[in-house]
């Protein structure tokens, strides 16, 4: 074969580029291994084993696409006995359409939570949900998109803000809290008391939204907003909460970026008057805050979301929790914090790059069993387990029951109901708050009995119940598609001992086979990413 | 039936025979009568000039008017002294001579206006200027006098069956009979001359707004039980056969959920309005036909609830107030609002105007007003 | 299979397992158990009558006839000589003998979701810490982790804060509106099916215990015994019959049917019950609000208080009412009273309780507290103390000690028996 010139300078830029980069610094998921190990030994902890494939692949595929694998893919990566096979992987997933929906669902909880205020707005986010897929589809970088959010010009983005509305307070301490892991909250009534934030300070990054306006839209069932900003408003301050009475008036406070200068603002023009529906302002405090917040050397902006997604794929944030990134909340690693968040800004901020050198690590493919109880552990010296999210459970347990095989033959979804509404009331807010997991008894009750969960269970064509009862095979392999299918892996011998002898109990195996769909995915193996 | 109700027509022709069409081409308030010890709850006409009012308090007031707009306002004359908790509704007997007053005392009281008294007392009816003049003037204590001096008179007769606030009262136009309900869902029908029980009968929430027809044959009766998301919340609306004591028409469906607190037959019978309560955004009358039950038109505008309302006398306006501080003028007919009376307060919440009232010479309108005085407004042609 | 005994192998091993760790999520589930053991000998239960929105002390307990602020109500008296109490409560007036009323209420959280916080937990909501719920801290240390029953249930609008750092175990079981288990309680299967599946997912459980035995998996797993456990118990919420009876003392109301079904709990041995009452958020229509709610507790508390008084359950059952905040004296122009923190009324009963005692008193406006401050941390100090339970018992999230109630957290005394 004969190179055309061109080709070959393609070829040879590809060939080169890596290597020079590796020369000067090594990848960062090598820097990650190396400086967990360094920290093993100062310890003195014993890692656990790498996690063998089928628990990888488990993992990997809820952190990636927020699913389990189907029963074919897992059969055939189990039986893939490439050597690269689990970055390969990787690739696949991080090119899924699946990666991008999924990304947005996590990032949608962040910004909203499951009770999001003004929620006859906010409470349907399609829209929202649907141009945060389309960032990480389109690898927007993390600062590109997050401007795209809080300029709030296109599509729902304004949801972000509408949930607060002219709350500027909130609107304040949330967005410190999410783009800054920083809390401000404190500094809302009074001086932080361990933090060097006063609350002028505050007041001060209050000052950017002050000028916020939001007009609902007329028609539709949803309550809308347009998101504009006016040229005039100021947030007054009135003092610490202790010195409030009724009546006070505030002085006006002007807009000073956190551990920064105040804004430079030219004055208004003399005689002035704000239009009554501002669609721009003459100066846009706004746009000088996001310009702020997203610039590369912003103090707060790349640590905060490089801790974030840290502790999304190894369970704890370096500096945990995720959003207290205060002087006295030292990170765990602090030289890995370090370089991570340096080179996710050499990056220009590809949060799809961090992920891959995140999950291709040693540390992130480590098993998760082992005899210590902490789920999280602060080492990293186990993998993580945390519970599925109430989306994930849903998506798990439609691959896990055939019930997407079925609705492939079908033509069509099977009707569901309020599955996916009961899911997010029970299995929503699965933690204290603090990030603990609690297992709740209602939920339990759903599980075990719903009919929701129930009709998952039963024969369809193409269901997984259908194609074990209708399958000739013998039992032993059945009970492994059974487990393959919905825990992601083979039986322990006495398992499928104990699995066979179950379903050849009675003459007919229809309801048994039901029975033992219904145990393998109310299991804890079922509940958690582990 | 319908031989019926072309008989209280032309009774109803009758009665508005006797004062000149009721106009508001031009209005002008004459009067903010101060009386500032407490929301001033209800308001009645007993005479042209005869001008009643109850408060929080359970005190009544009685004003003369002077004769024309322009005169200095005037102070009390009389205080109606029995009552012990908030006054909700006044009625004047159709000849004047009578007011009907009833209370959260769970009584009502009947007042003859002509009645003498050499019994004197006095009031202060501007408490609160008083006292912001006084704190101005690093004054301890308020200077008492001058108050008003005025004479104190006793009921004629009390109606003390009732065991729960009185919400519900109405006279018949005979002056013959009186209907009344509480908050524990009694309702009686009662003699005026000698306040002893005739009917009685029990409805299932508590009685909100109460109307009799012209011919005292219908009554309508909205319920409620106003709790907001619990199972226990009620609302009703009803029009009863006040003879035989059942419900002739169930309105109800209509209007799911609504409580209304006030309603009125028009002079003639042929219409019935209904208006609606609380602090809804969707303040609203609704116009029924009282024999079907049927809705007619509504009148919206209220923003905030109805609280009372009044038909003039010739039936060709229906005069309402509300939570929006705003006295409005309705043209029945087309449901159109004619006029205005007043100024709506601004800030979120508006302080509320408790009851309305027309004087009997459809000459003034006045208006209860929570903010601790009795609003009168000449209302005349252009 | 025996499922009893498999049950209590099973817990025997989560026990050791949870308690061999450093554990920073339990918060020591198990440290102080000899004092749980204690406490729970002791037989204490804890009824929360909750005025979800936050009940006027005014139109109630704390009446100001006179004063401008006053409202519509009027004062009656009560079996107690010198107290005074709303019209509207004339049952509750004859059981004033048994009440303590604490009118000297100064509390830190004007708002509602801070304020439901506050007054479940005794603490203000913090970022770093969940704390528990009053009914938690009373199912760990009064209820019992063998109880068929969940040991901390709630009927109708009711807490935010869970159990917080005591964990899952502590949870709080909602029943529906209605006071029933929820749809989900049930399976509709035979009682061989469901235990035949229920064997098969031991199993599993077992097995994969060998090699997953992080808390979550734990957690997890208790709770589905707990499940399995609460179909045993069906028939205490199956009321329907007993409630026909029992309706005239309760009120035919959903509220007295649940304050019903927290007595027929309590019998059962629950620790704790929890029923809301809705709507005492009375910005606007304060007393027709008022009037309506007291036309409904009045019959079911002062039936719930007869009822266990008959069945000698009050001596060991503390009954607490109140909401999360007071309403102001003064009145707006919506007729509502707004939320008010500096001086409103709890009122306490039955175990542990001295009977006819009023604590603390408020100026004679009702603006601010004139006596015997007591803030929630008091508050929930003297409820632990009633229930037995130390107000300084200490837990630990993750490295750091927490107290069942603030530092400096009085016990008024006065109200104790």
């Amino acid at each position: 074969m004969r190179l055309r010139p061109c080709a070959m300078v393609g070829l040879m830029a590809l060939v080169a580029g890596p290597a020079l980069l590796a020369a000067q610094e090594p990848p960062l998921r090598q820097r990650i291994d190396a400086e967990l190990r360094a920290a093993w030994q100062r310890e003195k902890l014993t890692p656990a084993p790498r996690a063998d494939d089928a628990a990888f692949l488990r993992r990997i595929y809820l952190d990636l696409a927020g699913t389990i694998p189907s029963y074919e893919e897992a059969k055939q990566f189990l039986a893939d006995t490439d050597a690269d096979r689990r970055t390969k992987l990787i690739d696949k997933l991080l090119a899924d359409p699946r990666f991008a929906a999924h990304q947005a669902q996590v990032w949608d909880l962040v910004f909203f939570g499951r009770n999001p205020p003004n929620g006859d707005a906010t409470r349907k986010r399609d829209g929202f949900r649907k141009w945060l897929a389309e960032q990480f589809a389109k690898e927007v970088s993390y600062d590109r998109w997050v401007r795209g959010l809080l300029l709030a010009e296109e599509g729902d983005t304004g949801l972000f803000y509408v949930q607060y509305r002219s709350r500027i307070e909130e609107t304040t301490v949330a967005v410190s809290r999410i783009f800054m892991g920083t809390q401000l909250q404190c500094a809302r009534c009074h001086d932080h008391p361990y933090e060097p934030v006063t609350q002028r300070d505050f007041y001060g990054m209050a000052g950017f939204f002050a000028r916020l306006t939001f007009s609902e839209n007329a028609g539709g069932k949803q309550r809308r907003y347009t998101v504009g900003e006016k040229s005039t408003g100021e947030v007054l301050f009135s003092g610490s909460a202790k010195e409030q009475r009724p009546g006070k008036k505030g002085d006006p406070v002007k807009p000073k970026f956190l551990g920064g200068p105040p804004l430079d603002e030219p004055p208004l023009p003399k005689d002035f008057k704000e239009p009554k529906a501002p669609a721009k302002p003459l100066f846009s405090r706004k746009e000088k805050f996001v310009a702020w917040l997203t610039a590369p050397d912003n103090p707060y902006f790349t640590k905060a979301v490089a801790n974030r997604v840290w502790a999304q794929f190894m369970g704890r944030g370096q500096v945990h929790p995720v959003d207290d990134l205060s002087d006295k909340n030292t990170p765990t690693h602090p030289e890995l914090f370090q370089a991570m968040t340096r080179a996710l800004a050499e990056h220009k901020r590809d949060l799809k790059w961090f992920i891959r050198e995140i999950v291709n690590t040693d540390a992130y493919q480590l098993a998760s069993t082992g005899k210590d109880a902490d789920p999280l552990p602060p080492y990293y010296e186990r993998a993580r387990v945390r519970p599925l999210s109430a989306e994930e459970m849903v998506a798990a347990l439609r691959e896990g029951t055939g019930t997407n095989a079925a609705n492939r033959l079908a033509g069509k979804p099977a009707p569901e109901g309020a599955t996916s509404e009961y899911m997010a009331r029970y299995f929503g807010e699965p933690t204290n708050g603090r990030g603990d997991f609690q297992a709740s008894l209602q939920a339990h009750l759903f599980m075990n009995n719903s009919g929701n969960i129930r009709q998952m269970l039963y024969q369809r064509k193409g269901s997984l119940s259908d194609e074990l009862a209708k399958s000739k095979a013998p039992w032993p392999d059945k009970v492994d598609r059974l487990f393959l299918t919905v825990l992601t892996r083979l039986p322990r011998p006495e398992e499928r001992e104990r699995f066979v002898a179950f379903l050849t109990s009675e003459p007919r195996a229809d309801q048994l086979i039901q029975d033992a769909i219904w145990a393998l995915v109310n299991c804890a193996e079922f509940r958690f990413n582990h | 039936m319908r031989s019926f109700i072309i008989l209280t027509l032309v009774a109803g022709l009758a009665a508005a025979g006797d004062a000149p069409p009721f106009q508001c081409d031009k209005n002008t308030l004459a009067w903010s009568l101060p009386w500032e010890d407490d929301w001033v709850t209800a308001v009645a006409f007993a005479g042209p000039r005869t001008l009643v009012a109850g408060n929080e308090q359970g005190a009544i007031l009685v004003w003369k008017l002077p004769e024309k707009v322009g005169d200095p306002a005037p102070l009390p004359v009389r205080t109606l002294d029995g009552h012990t908790n908030g006054i909700t509704r006044l009625v004047v007997s159709p000849d004047g001579r009578w007011l009907v007053s009833a209370s959260k005392d769970r009584t009502i009281r009947i007042w003859d206006m002509k009645a003498q008294s050499t019994d004197k007392a006095t009031v202060i009816v501007d408490a609160k200027k008083r006292e912001k003049a006084a704190k101005k003037a690093g004054m301890k204590e308020l200077p008492k006098a001058p108050g008003a001096t005025v004479l104190v008179q006793k009921a004629d007769r009390v109606f003390a069956q009732h065991k729960d606030w009185i919400l519900g009262l109405a006279l018949a136009k005979d002056g013959k009979t009186v209907v009344s309900g509480d908050d524990g869902g009694q309702v009686y029908v009662w003699s005026f001359d000698t306040a002893k029980v005739e009917r009685e009968w029990k409805v299932k929430g508590w009685v909100f707004a109460l109307a009799l027809s012209p011919t005292t044959s219908q009554a309508l009766i909205s319920e409620r039980i106003p709790l907001v998301f619990d199972s226990d919340r009620h609302a009703a609306v009803k029009i009863w056969d006040a003879a035989a004591i059942k419900v002739e028409r169930d309105l109800s469906p209509a209007f799911k959920g609504e409580f209304f607190e006030t309603a009125a037959f028009a002079p003639d019978g042929k219409l019935l309005a209904i208006g609606r309560a609380g602090e809804t955004e969707k303040g609203k009358i609704v116009l029924l036909d009282p024999a079907t039950g049927k809705k007619v038109r509504e009148l919206a505008g209220h923003r905030g609830g109805c609280n009372d309302m009044t038909f003039s006398a010739d039936g060709q306006r229906l005069i309402s107030c509300g939570r929006d501080t705003l006295v409005r003028i309705w043209n029945p007919a087309d449901g159109k609002q004619v006029a205005e009376l007043g100024k709506s307060r601004g800030g979120q919440f508006k302080d509320v105007l408790h009851a309305v009232s027309l004087s009997p010479d459809q000459r003034w309108v006045a208006a209860a007003d929570m903010a601790g005085m009795v609003q009168v407004w000449r209302c005349e042609a252009k | 299979m025996n499922p009893h005994v498999t049950r209590r192998a099973m817990l025997k091993r989560l026990v050791v397992g949870a308690g061999g760790a450093a554990v920073a999520n339990f918060g020591g589930l198990f440290n102080s158990q000899t004092i749980a053991d204690e406490v729970r000998r002791s037989g204490k239960r804890c009824i929360l009558l909750w005025a979800n929105g936050g009940a006027s002390q005014i139109d109630t307990f704390d009446m100001k006839p006179g004063q401008p602020t006053a409202g519509p109500f009027r004062p009656i008296n009560t079996n107690l000589a010198g107290l005074q109490i709303c019209e509207y409560l004339p049952r509750m007036a004859r059981h004033a003998d048994k009440l303590a009323v604490i009118r000297s209420m100064h509390t830190s959280e004007p708002d509602h979701p801070g304020g439901i916080y506050l007054m479940h937990t005794g603490y203000r909501p913090a970022v770093a810490v969940s704390h528990p719920e009053l009914g938690a801290m009373t199912a760990k240390y009064c209820g019992s982790l063998d109880s068929d029953l969940p040991d901390f249930i709630r009927m109708g609008s009711t807490g935010n804060g869970g159990a917080g750092y005591l964990g899952p175990l502590y949870q709080p079981f909602g029943l529906d509106r209605n006071g029933r288990l929820s749809q989900f309680a049930s399976s509709g299967s035979t009682p061989e099916a469901v235990r035949r599946r229920a064997d098969l997912l031991r199993f599993v459980e077992e097995s994969s215990a060998r090699e997953h035995r992080a808390e979550p998996f734990q957690a997890h797993r208790l709770a589905q015994e707990r499940a399995w456990r609460l179909q045993r118990t069906r028939n205490v919420f199956n009321i329907d019959q007993e409630w026909a009876r029992a309706r005239e003392r309760y009120g035919d109301t959903g509220f007295g049917r649940n304050c019903f079904m927290a007595r027929k709990l309590i019998e059962a041995g629950v620790a704790f019950v929890e029923v809301g009452q809705e709507n005492y958020d009375s910005h606007a229509d304060n007393f027709v609000c008022h009037k309506a709610n007291m036309n409904i507790l009045d019959p079911a508390w002062s039936g719930l208080l007869d009822d266990l008084h008959e069945r000698g359950l009050l001596r060991n059952t503390l009954m607490i009412w109140m909401g999360e905040v007071g309403r102001t004296p003064g009145i707006n122009n919506r007729v509502g009273r707004d939320h008010f923190v500096r001086g409103w009324t709890v009122v306490l009963a039955g175990g542990g309780v001295r009977g006819g005692t009023v604590y603390g008193a408020t100026n004679p406006n009702g603006n601010g507290v004139r006596d015997n401050p007591v803030t929630e941390g008091d508050l929930f100090a003297t409820i632990y103390t009633a229930l037995g339970i130390n107000p300084r018992v200490r837990h630990f999230v993750g490295t750091r000690p927490i107290w069942a109630t603030p530092e400096g957290a009085r016990v008024v005394r006065e109200v104790l028996a």
